[in-house]
């Protein structure tokens, strides 16, 4: 008897899972990257439970991508652009089947077929954004802050924030020596390690969880922020401007991948139409402010978000713009060990 | 074997605690050392051969400072935890048995919560426009916020706040366990208050104190999110190191490293404690 009902038991646990596949997608994204709006409303037409994990720098990413490749715990990610290369290069990315995928005719021509993957064999754009100044004007007297140079001035000290990335951080102290934010070469990096030392006074904090948070809390007043966050600021501070430094601004492109052992590709092919289609890329344009690769998108944004310079730099606002690129595992030693130094305040 | 098919249970606790011992102790340290011992690998992060170049690299000028500094932060909150938990403990020991129950239950209820959580609690209590400023400006005590965010002073807070019951609980058993009569005894030989509390009460709580400090000093080197939520992500602390070392920089071995000194610092420490218990026991017998 006892027998009888485990077989029984056993049959309905295994028409239960014969009869529905696992619809679930395993999305691994930056926070506050995705409005819960766009993830609900994919749930509703699909079926498809979306869960929802974050991270904070292209480097946990990564991390954790490579060590639970053969566990297949996600089924799409967003690195940024020099990521792409690097995690195609390795072999790490699953090829996408266009013709799953909707909607790709809509992406900016300037921002799709690019060196980090040509062809877009393995990577869709997704948002792309920048990261400038940000300046509290409520608290903030004197000179008018335009470059990156102005956070070094006195007035500043102990009131300055740096998002918590590497790469970032040390493009602004290469830029601000005129070098390439994507500099390999030891003696810059280690110049720029060196300028960064004069502003570590004025650092309060390194946040890239949400960059806005620090200025809100009334913490800091000036420093670097990605627009995105500028923009959401805003509504509650209005006093917080994004400002385009001289010497150019860095900008990123961030892309939906699909990792190589994804349980669930025919979830994120889906997922990744779902956003393409203009009105969602419009509304997630609109929600976190950064700027959609989406033109079909780009025209249904309401003007005052379309017109919003944080969001949507003109072209002027991009001379010197730079790109970050992937620099190689020698030069990431490197900025690894200036990183350190810096960190630890020595 | 005719004990382990009359004592099931018994082999079934056995089974447990062994294997837990083994599978979820063991070997997740000797995996710790083993990778500290290999090459770093940008691509599947470790690698043959074996060597000891994580361990040199430990002696950079700039890594000793990092672990100096850490060691000032951690002594420097376990100082604060002694000098709140030593006296807390000591009148603790003294209430009714139920008081001292529901004290203690007190003390053990916030680990009910996440301490990630907790440390976001302190983060809106101790920002420039959070509660404890607001308060201080409303009240007219103060005309500017005063920076306490951000601060190594924050992360001292935030250390000794989480760190706190593992400081009082072993002190609250060594003074339950304290004889009266030793103290009478101590009075009725002539010692005065003082004399009694350096020659007496401090030698017999010494155990309590050193498994204190073993339970907050180690702790405080490691808890990473609090430099990271309350001191502003700078590498304060080992801890910040070690994940470092793990997430960004992807140097895993000299993370391993790193995270076996700790361990080391750690065994040392134990061995001071046990050494002071023999002795004690010792004074007490002879």
């Amino acid at each position: 008897m006892k027998k009888l009902a485990l077989a029984g038991l056993l049959a309905v646990g295994l028409t239960g899972c014969s009869s529905e596949e696992p619809k679930v997608l395993n999305l691994y994204n930056w926070s506050e990257y995705m409005p819960q709006e766009v993830l609900t409303r994919f749930e509703e037409e699909t079926g498809i439970q979306v869960v929802y994990t974050t991270y904070d720098s292209n480097e946990a990413m990564y991390a954790k991508l490579k060590l639970l490749d053969d566990s297949a715990a996600y089924d799409l990610a967003v690195p940024s652009t020099y990521y792409v290369s690097k995690m195609r290069q390795e072999g790490l990315l699953m090829p996408i089947d266009r013709s799953k995928i909707e909607g790709f005719d809509n992406l900016d021509p300037e921002l799709v077929n690019l060196d980090i993957d040509p062809d877009n064999k393995f990577s869709i754009p997704y948002l792309w954004g920048t990261t400038g100044l940000a300046v509290d004007t409520a608290d903030v007297e004197g000179e008018p802050v335009t470059a990156w140079a102005d956070l070094w001035d006195e007035r500043f000290e102990g009131r300055v924030m740096l998002t918590n990335d590497m790469r970032e951080v040390f493009h602004v102290g290469l830029r601000v020596l005129g070098y390439s934010g994507n500099s390999t070469d030891p003696e810059q990096i280690e110049a720029a390690y060196e300028k960064l030392t004069e502003l570590m006074p004025s650092v309060r904090t390194f946040n890239s969880d949400a960059p806005r948070v620090p200025y809100l809390e009334g913490e800091t007043d000036v420093g670097m922020i990605w627009n995105g966050e500028a923009v959401m600021a805003e509504e509650t501070m209005p006093s917080l401007e994004y400002v385009y430094p001289e010497e150019g601004i860095i900008a990123w492109l961030d892309s939906f991948v699909i990792p190589k052992n994804a349980k669930n590709p025919e979830a994120a092919h889906q997922f990744i139409s779902f956003v393409l289609q203009p009105e969602i890329s419009a509304l997630i344009s609109e929600e976190i402010g950064y700027a959609t690769p989406n033109l079909a998108g780009r025209e249904m944004l309401p003007d005052e978000v379309a017109n919003n310079r944080a969001s949507y730099p003109t072209p002027a606002d991009m001379t010197n713009a730079e790109f970050q690129v992937d620099i190689g595992d020698e030069a990431l030693q490197v900025y690894a060990k200036y990183w350190e130094m810096l960190k630890s305040g020595r | 074997m005719p004990s382990i098919t009359r004592q099931p249970f018994r082999t079934a606790v056995l089974v447990l605690v062994w294997g837990w011992l083994l599978f979820l102790v063991l070997a997740p340290n000797l995996l710790v050392v083993g990778a500290s011992v290999m090459t770093r690998d940008p691509g599947t992060f470790i690698s043959l051969p074996l060597n000891l170049d994580a361990y040199r690299q430990l002696f950079d000028a700039l890594y000793l400072e990092v672990f100096l500094h850490s060691l000032y932060m951690a002594a420097m909150t376990t100082l604060v935890c002694l000098l709140i938990g030593y006296p807390f403990a000591w009148a603790l020991s003294k209430l009714g048995k139920q008081r001292q129950l529901l004290l203690i239950f007190f003390l053990i209820v916030p680990f009910w919560t996440n301490s990630l959580v907790r440390t976001y609690a302190l983060k809106m209590l101790l920002a420039t426009n959070g509660l404890i400023n607001s308060a201080l400006m409303g009240l007219g005590w103060i005309d500017e916020p005063v920076q306490m965010l951000y601060t190594e002073g924050a992360v001292i807070i935030g250390l000794v706040y989480l760190l706190l019951p593992f400081m009082i609980l072993p002190l609250y058993s060594v003074f339950d366990d304290l004889r009266q009569e030793l103290l009478l005894a101590s009075h009725d030989l002539g010692a005065g208050r003082f004399a009694t509390f350096i020659h007496v009460i401090v030698p017999l709580t010494l155990p309590g104190v050193l498994a204190g400090v073993m339970l907050v000093l180690l702790p405080a080197m490691g808890l990473f999110f609090v430099p990271d939520i309350l001191g502003g992500s700078r590498n304060l602390l080992v801890g910040n190191v070690i994940k470092n070392q793990f997430l960004d920089a992807r140097n895993w071995p000299f993370g391993a490293a790193a995270s076996i000194v700790l361990t080391i610092t750690m065994a040392i420490l134990m061995l001071a404690h046990r050494v002071s218990k023999q002795r004690i026991g010792e004074e007490g017998t002879g």
